[in-house]
């Protein structure tokens, strides 16, 4: 199996050498922090894992207020395999946000973020976006009470928004209120604007890595380290690794499906202690800690601006970390690094048992 | 018995048995996907009940009456002299529904131009078989369509 006609036909037409260059020449320093690279790795495979079982789910799943409940009841009771399907690709999202979470801290208080790479810490941050809307979109296609009730939390919550709020929500829903409409919309993100975006972003973000290489941590960088061959050496490890979280995934979607709930009744009250997936506690608790009124202002409104200024701020820390920029140690933004994550701790936390 | 040389070399063991592995895992995982997206549903039916037992008994002579045959179609049919056939009304060449022509007694399959006389048997045009011709009983009301030789067992209401 060499093939070498085969190979021949194609260095005639293209010159690939540059790239099998590169490929040689590819080095990953080894360190105590670098456990953290495969964090990124682990994401991009669980996503190529959600394209696949994503686009089986399509060919059975019907975006239809009336069909919906019942064509993923179907799936899971009738097809070939979809319970286990349905499942993975519920658990597979579960851990691929789960992921993007660590991976996120871990740029973020090993300074990744620093110059060169604001652009990858930009694109990342999109990507973490998009995900949430991923899940959110996804959850809504249960068409249960408990899905149809969330998004309309969410979906409500955008409406809070000073000035475009009600326009945001109105685009989100498709109308003034959560129906068919929404489910529609919700499926047209969900199975084709979100995945173009995602393909496009990680195509840019796997790139953007390419050019600058694996960020070495502050502490680090006057360091020697020994440096390894991304090709075999990396490689093998980074498939390891994926085979391992193949193994956890299949073992949890095996042992615990995930349950489908009644079909949503837009007329019915929403079902006892309704809660948002836990990805969306922290922003559920922070809401949850304002005041309807302060000073007669709308305390909901103010809640989801401190919110977004919040997440923008967070977005933005690459330009503001001026000492890291120029490979200095800067204190202060170890300390917004910590307090970042002990606050989504915490909530997620206290979202999770209030 | 102990030979000197090795007849393969350690790197064509391993890569054998990483090749191995690797075939045999995507072989597995590839099947699984395979399956779930080519469904067994809308598998044809041993049996279908009827109810309207008297639509279907009291058709004029030389016409026909359809029914679901599962997803397929079904045809009650009267024959010109009085007999009555349950079949399916899915042409033997390319599974196209057929029509009854009843001036010339036949049945028609436009799609390529099939022809089958009033037994189903495959007379004109492409069709490499009869059509399949189905048994009916008549129990308690409701009229039983079966493919032949299947044997129906209701369930007990």
């Amino acid at each position: 199996m060499n093939c070498q006609r085969l190979k021949d036909w194609f260095d005639e037409r293209y010159d690939i050498a540059p790239l099998r260059k590169f490929a040689r020449k590819k080095l990953v320093p080894s360190h105590r922090y670098d456990l953290w690279y495969y964090t990124g790795g682990i994401v991009l495979f669980l996503f190529v894992l959600q394209f696949i079982t994503g686009m089986l789910l399509s060919f059975y799943y019907v975006p239809h207020a009336e069909h919906a409940h019942k064509s993923i009841i179907e799936i899971v009771t009738k097809l070939n395999m979809g319970w286990f399907f349905r499942s993975l690709h519920h658990w597979g999202a579960q851990l691929a946000i789960f992921t993007l979470f660590v991976h996120l801290f871990a740029v973020l208080l090993l300074k990744a973020y620093r110059k060169p790479r604001e652009l990858l810490w930009f694109s990342g941050f999109i990507l973490l976006g998009v995900s949430l809307f991923f899940g959110l979109s996804g959850y809504l296609l249960l068409w249960d009470e408990r899905a149809f009730a969330a998004v309309k939390v969410a979906t409500g919550g955008a409406g809070a928004f000073p000035l475009a709020g009600n326009f945001i929500k109105a685009f989100l829903r498709g109308g003034i209120d959560v129906t068919g409409e929404t489910l529609t919309r919700f499926y047209a993100f969900h199975v084709a604007i979100l995945p173009l975006a995602t393909v496009f972003l990680m195509a840019l973000h796997v790139f953007l890595v390419q050019i600058h290489g694996m960020s070495v941590p502050l502490s680090l960088k006057d360091a020697a380290l020994p440096q390894e061959p991304f090709f075999p050496n990396t490689v093998y490890k980074d498939f390891t690794v994926w085979l391992v979280i193949l193994g956890i995934v299949v073992t949890i979607a095996v042992l615990f499906p995930p349950e489908i709930g009644l079909k949503a009744d837009p007329l019915a009250a929403p079902p006892e202690d309704i809660k948002p997936e836990w990805y969306f506690l922290f922003l559920f608790q922070t809401l949850k800690l304002f005041p309807g009124d302060i000073l007669g202002l709308n305390g909901e409104t103010i809640a989801v601006v401190l919110v977004a200024a919040g997440i923008f701020i967070l977005f933005i820390l690459p330009l503001l970390d001026k000492k890291s920029s120029r490979e200095e140690k800067s204190p202060l933004f170890n300390l917004i690094g910590i307090v970042y994550l002990v606050y989504f701790l915490v909530m997620t936390i206290v979202g999770y048992f209030s | 018995m102990k030979i000197n040389y090795s007849l393969i070399t350690r790197r064509t063991f391993l890569n054998t048995l990483l090749g191995g592995w690797l075939l045999a895992f995507l072989s597995g995982s590839f099947l699984a996907l395979f399956k779930f997206a080519f469904p067994t549903l809308g598998k044809e039916p041993d049996f279908v009940i009827l109810k309207n037992v008297d639509d279907y008994m009291n058709i004029p002579p030389n016409s026909i009456k359809p029914f679901a045959w599962g997803g397929k179609l079904g045809i009650f049919f009267k024959r010109a002299d009085g007999a009555l056939v349950a079949l399916k009304g899915v042409c033997s060449h390319m599974e196209c529904n057929i029509a009854y022509k009843p001036e010339e007694r036949k049945f028609y399959c436009p799609c390529h131009k099939g022809w089958f006389d009033e037994t189903g048997k495959n007379i004109k045009g492409p069709p490499p078989k009869p059509l399949e011709i189905f048994e009916y009983t008549l129990e308690e009301g409701k009229l039983i369509v079966a493919r032949k030789g299947v044997k129906v067992e209701l369930p007990k209401a």
